[in-house]
């Protein structure tokens, strides 16, 4: 009230600038997802080599490196797109800006699909040749769930970065909208931080 | 203020707040169902995707392609704060009330010197009940030495009352070490009681510890658990704590850290901060002058 | 998140067409601004409304069972019904009475101690609740929906802690695990969304002024309990699907036929479980924090020590799981580290304590209903904290493991500490609420029949746990010298369902007829009180300006404020 701000003593408060609650939020939820990414990384070390029967990782499983660099390498065209969004709101040559905003951004959905792809043919792969799935052994069990779990995730953030596209292709997005592209873009930097965690874990280590 | 970064000006008496909306509602609905139709049939998951679905457009609906806010008038009521109590007491510690961290202490000496007192003090009760009750000297030695002794099972009225090496030796052993040690930790608690550490460490610290002793004695030493006579024993515990309380409160005491402020403890180099000895009490705010109540 | 000069390109909602805050709206507009609000404090009111209905809910539970456990070879209750209960009871009351209340003073009072309009994100706020809320129907609709063993519709029935492999599908017919596992996901994702909210709001909606270590220690201990949520909430969601993998997609995490380990299943739940006793605890300690030097009439000893004593806390929390699982036969240091993690704990907790009798001491105390509960609090949970180090040496807990000792270690916490608190915060902003104040004369009634009852329940529960009556059984044999401390405790139980009754009724008639509490009732120091009860729905009308931790104490104190000591 009017009276709170009455007698003004000499060390107020200084005016911070508080950090984008986007930001703030989605790095908690970043904390959260890592908690189940690692209750899951768990259970799959737990349980590598204790398999009661065939296939092990060693005979089935072909490390995607391809897929991989597609993955990693969305992340660097993410944040291109974000400088290129940067630039606009800054610059006066928004429209150029724009534009490489939008082929940057769609480079990285586009990685995002292949990786998607490279998945499901891998479990294609998986489950009619070498006849592994969930049921199998527990090796099906853990590798399933876990390279499910972020092949989820990676399909969410597909979701979302095609939103964002649609709305740069038909013109909604503007430079305005750059904080809410960030948090997006942050979630795509955890998928993406996710996915060397377990490819460490499910084709280094594992196999 | 960056904290509300999305919210639009707002007309003089009238602030934005958020709209009220049903989609975040729609959605958890729209789950609820998914999860439903996950334990009944696949219909109620099939409903629950399109109104999950639905919950979710619409949400971005509120959201894009800027948040929705709604006006609401503002009436700027005058409230002052104001307390019932008119005065502001302070409650001083006085630096030298210190309960735990003594500002002078008995040097490592005294303690020690305390020990030795009241361990000889406490011989005189122990021996005199020896002489009174079995007219043997060695009655309270025998006792106390028996724990040692390995071969002395169930030893006979007249193997207690008389002179037995090996248990004299472990008797002293014993005694000169409990004494040391409990005259010690005499030096080292008395001044951390603020008041009667006669009273404390001369008469209730026996009682305590003959109290845990009575309790515990049959599983240390069953053997002097029989033997003992519970009166005499806290006659000579007693004296010992009085001895040794005494003679270690009659030492010259020797400063502790405490004794310095607190920068020179942790060691910083404050030469300003050392001259203020008055500075050391804790003060802490209390209302005080209660109106009305 | 566009710059505040950027055009509104959308027209506002004029203003005036707020139904449900004038007289003569229906009960339908009245039900719809409920539904839909976005408004921390609706929603806060939401959650902890919902948390009482629970509360009686679940307070029904456990008196069935003390009645079916007051004398030997009882048939009260069959033992299928039993198993449900204590497995409804014990989930409802940590998810949907415990998680909720905490959540929802969070959600009433965080904003309002830092001077903000609303949380960060109020549409994720409703979310959450409404995730919360529906899991909670969706794990009651479980009695009527779920087909188990019998055939007939029926609960959960595998201990609120569902060990596998007694959860798989094999074990577990039918769906009732499925509605356990699917409500618990539920309601975790609200939660979450909860705990991030909390976050938000901390870090990006202070008022101009409230530096970080300005913040009342409520605002403090709320945000880190949303950060042990995070951690802690989303190990249990995972667990909950790798369960639900199992039963629907026949996966084998926990399935030891096919190599799978039940073990694995006891370290995921209890990773959640024990922190989560203190996501409960911290918020308790919250309102003590802010009740406490209120009618002590002094600051709060040792904030800073507060503040490192509430993160150490939840710290050391993350590393004692595992002394729920002594008896599972870990190796020797694995004991020898939980023995010590956990006796480590106690160290932050005393120095929780002493600040609270220091803040006490030398203080002009006032006994309002409100501080009574707060100081029954502090010496309730020394005790359960006592026991609770007993338990945590192995050799003990080897003995003692099941029995009705830990039942009531536990209960100890749950109700001496977290329940008492959360009847102090309920008398203390009851006012700020609804603008009426409690009646303190049915409050003592509540206050003293409440201890009465606790301690008859909780302190004669230690004797049989004692005497080895283990837990979860439906009845027992005569002659083992349980049956006067059951009827006791059976007492007791009746004699805390009498005054929650109370409590109750002291609530309904109060909001219609109690005295007017005024913007400030309590003479308080921290911002919630420097706005009308209950507040309007901006909180400020203008934005509050704060120099130091109590900033209505410098409005009061103008000659002596607190910014001069910080």
């Amino acid at each position: 009230m009017s009276a709170l701000a009455a007698p003004a003593p000499p060390h107020a408060g200084s005016d911070r600038r508080a950090p984008s609650r986007g930001i703030v939020a989605m790095l908690a939820v970043i904390v959260a997802e890592s908690a189940i990414f690692a209750i899951f990384v768990v259970a799959y070390v737990f349980y590598i080599g204790k398999s009661l029967s065939g296939p092990t990782p060693r005979q089935v499983l072909e490390i995607p490196y391809f897929n991989t660099v597609c993955l990693l390498s969305s992340s660097i065209t993410i944040w291109l797109a974000e400088r290129s969004l940067k630039r606009a709101s800054t610059r006066s040559a928004t429209r150029s800006a724009m534009r490489a905003f939008t082929a940057w951004w769609a480079c990285t959905a586009l990685l995002g699909a292949i990786f998607l792809a490279g998945t499901a043919l891998e479990w294609r792969k998986l489950i009619y040749q070498d006849g592994l799935t969930v049921r199998t052994n527990l090796f099906g069990t853990t590798f399933y769930s876990l390279v499910g779990l972020h092949a989820s995730h990676v399909i969410i953030g597909l979701i979302m970065l095609s939103f964002v596209l649609i709305f740069a292709l038909t013109g909604k997005l503007h430079p305005q909208h750059r904080h809410r592209v960030e948090v997006l873009a942050l979630y795509w930097h955890f998928v993406d931080a996710v996915w060397v965690v377990v490819f460490t874990v499910v084709y280094v280590i594992g196999r | 203020m960056s904290s509300h970064e999305e919210r639009p000006e707002a007309p003089d008496g009238f602030v934005a707040l958020p709209a009220p909306t049903a989609w975040p509602l729609v959605l958890a609905f729209g789950l609820l169902l998914i999860f439903l139709g996950v334990v009944t049939s696949a219909a109620i998951s099939l409903l629950g995707l399109v109104l999950a679905v639905s919950g979710g457009i619409g949400w971005f609906g509120e959201v894009l392609p800027q948040e929705r806010h709604e006006l609401i008038s503002m009436e700027a009521h005058e409230f002052a704060p104001k307390s019932t109590y008119r005065a502001v007491s302070r409650i001083h510690i006085d630096a030298q009330h210190r309960a735990h961290l003594p500002v002078t202490t008995p040097s490592v000496t005294a303690g020690l010197k305390g020990g030795v007192a009241g361990g000889i003090a406490m011989i005189v009760p122990a021996t005199l009940y020896g002489l009174i009750a079995f007219h043997s000297f060695w009655y309270a030695v025998n006792l106390l030495g028996g724990a040692g002794v390995a071969d002395w099972t169930n030893p006979t009225m007249a193997q207690i009352t008389h002179f037995r090496l090996s248990a004299l030796v472990t008797a002293a052993v014993i005694h000169a070490a409990l004494s040391l040690l409990v005259g010690l930790l005499y030096g080292a608690t008395l001044p951390m009681l603020p008041r009667h550490p006669i009273l404390l460490g001369g008469l209730f610290a026996p009682l305590l510890w003959t109290g845990v002793l009575h309790a515990s004695l049959s599983l240390i030493n069953p053997f002097l658990d029989q033997k003992i006579h519970w009166v005499w024993f806290v006659v000579s515990q007693i004296a010992f704590g009085m001895v040794a309380g005494w003679v270690v409160a009659k030492q010259a005491h020797i400063r502790t850290q405490q004794y310095l402020p607190f920068a020179a403890r942790v060691g910083l180099e404050t030469p300003g901060l050392i001259a203020e000895r008055h500075q050391e009490g804790l003060d802490q705010r209390t209302e005080s002058g209660e109106e009305g109540r | 998140m566009a710059d505040s000069t950027l055009p509104v390109d959308r027209p506002m909602e004029l203003p005036g067409d707020l139904p449900g805050e004038q007289p003569g709206f229906t009960w339908l507009e009245t039900l719809h601004t409920w539904v839909t609000t976005v408004d921390h404090k609706k929603l806060g009111l939401m959650y902890i409304g919902y948390a009482l209905i629970f509360l009686l809910v679940a307070g029904v539970e456990a008196l069935l069972m003390r009645v079916q456990l007051m004398v030997a070879n009882n048939h009260f209750l069959s033992p299928e019904v039993y198993n449900r209960l204590f497995t409804m009871h014990g989930t409802t009351m940590v998810f949907l009475v415990g998680m909720p209340f905490i959540i929802g003073f969070a959600n009433y009072l965080v904003p309002l101690m830092i001077g903000a309009r609303d949380m960060a994100l109020p549409r994720l706020n409703a979310f959450s609740f409404w995730m919360t809320a529906l899991g909670g129907f969706f794990l009651y609709y479980s009695f009527l929906g779920a087909v188990g063993l019998q055939g007939a519709g029926s609960a959960p029935d595998t201990t609120w802690w569902g060990y596998a492999p007694l959860t798989e599908r094999a074990f577990s017919r039918g769906h009732t695990m499925d509605y356990w596992a699917l409500a618990l996901v539920m309601s975790g994702i609200g939660t979450i969304g909860a705990a991030v909210n909390v976050i938000a709001t901390v870090f990006c909606m202070r008022c101009k002024g409230m530096t970080l270590f300005r913040m009342p220690l409520l605002v403090w201990l709320n945000l880190t309990t949303a950060g042990l949520i995070l951690v802690t909430i989303s190990p249990l969601t995972a667990a909950q699907i790798m369960l639900l993998i199992d039963r629907y997609l026949g996966g084998h995490f926990f399935d030891s036929q096919a190599g799978g380990s039940p073990v694995l299943w006891f370290h995921f739940f209890w990773i959640f479980g024990h922190p989560e006793v203190y996501v409960l605890v911290l918020p308790a300690f919250a309102i003590a924090n802010e009740v406490i030097p209120t009618f002590s009439r002094k600051a709060i000893f040792g904030y800073p020590a507060m503040v490192a004593a509430s993160a150490g806390i939840a710290f050391i929390s993350l590393g004692v799981w595992a002394h729920h699982m002594f008896t599972v036969g870990m190796s020797a240091p694995g004991n020898a580290f939980f023995v010590l993690s956990t006796g480590l704990v106690g160290v932050p907790t005393g120095i929780k304590i002493f600040n609270w009798i220091a803040t006490m001491w030398g203080g002009k105390i006032r006994f309002t209903v409100s501080m009574m509960f707060a100081v029954a609090f502090v010496a309730q949970f020394l005790l359960a904290g006592l026991t609770g180090i007993m338990l945590s040496m192995a050799p003990w807990n080897w003995q003692l493991h099941d029995t009705y000792f830990v039942v009531a270690h536990f209960h100890y916490v749950l109700v001496g500490a977290i329940v008492f608190c959360i009847f102090s915060g309920l008398y203390y902003w009851f006012p700020k609420m609804t603008g009426k104040l409690l009646s303190e004369r049915l409050g003592k009634w509540h206050f003293w029949l409440f201890v009465l009852g606790f301690h008859m329940t909780f302190d004669f529960m230690h004797i049989p746990g004692l005497l080895g009556m283990p837990r979860w059984i439906y009845t027992y044999q005569p002659g083992f010298g349980w049956e006067k401390w059951n009827i006791l405790v059976g007492v007791g139980a009746f004699v805390q369902g009498i005054a929650i009754l109370l409590f109750s009724f002291n609530m309904v008639r109060s909001y219609l007829k109690g005295a007017e509490a005024g913007p400030d009732p309590w003479d308080a120091w921290t911002l919630e009180w420097a706005t009308s009860s209950p507040p309007p729905p901006y909180n400020f009308a203008i934005e509050p300006v704060v120099a130091s931790r109590r900033p209505l104490w410098d409005q009061k104190h103008p000659e002596d404020p607190d910014w001069r000591y910080e």
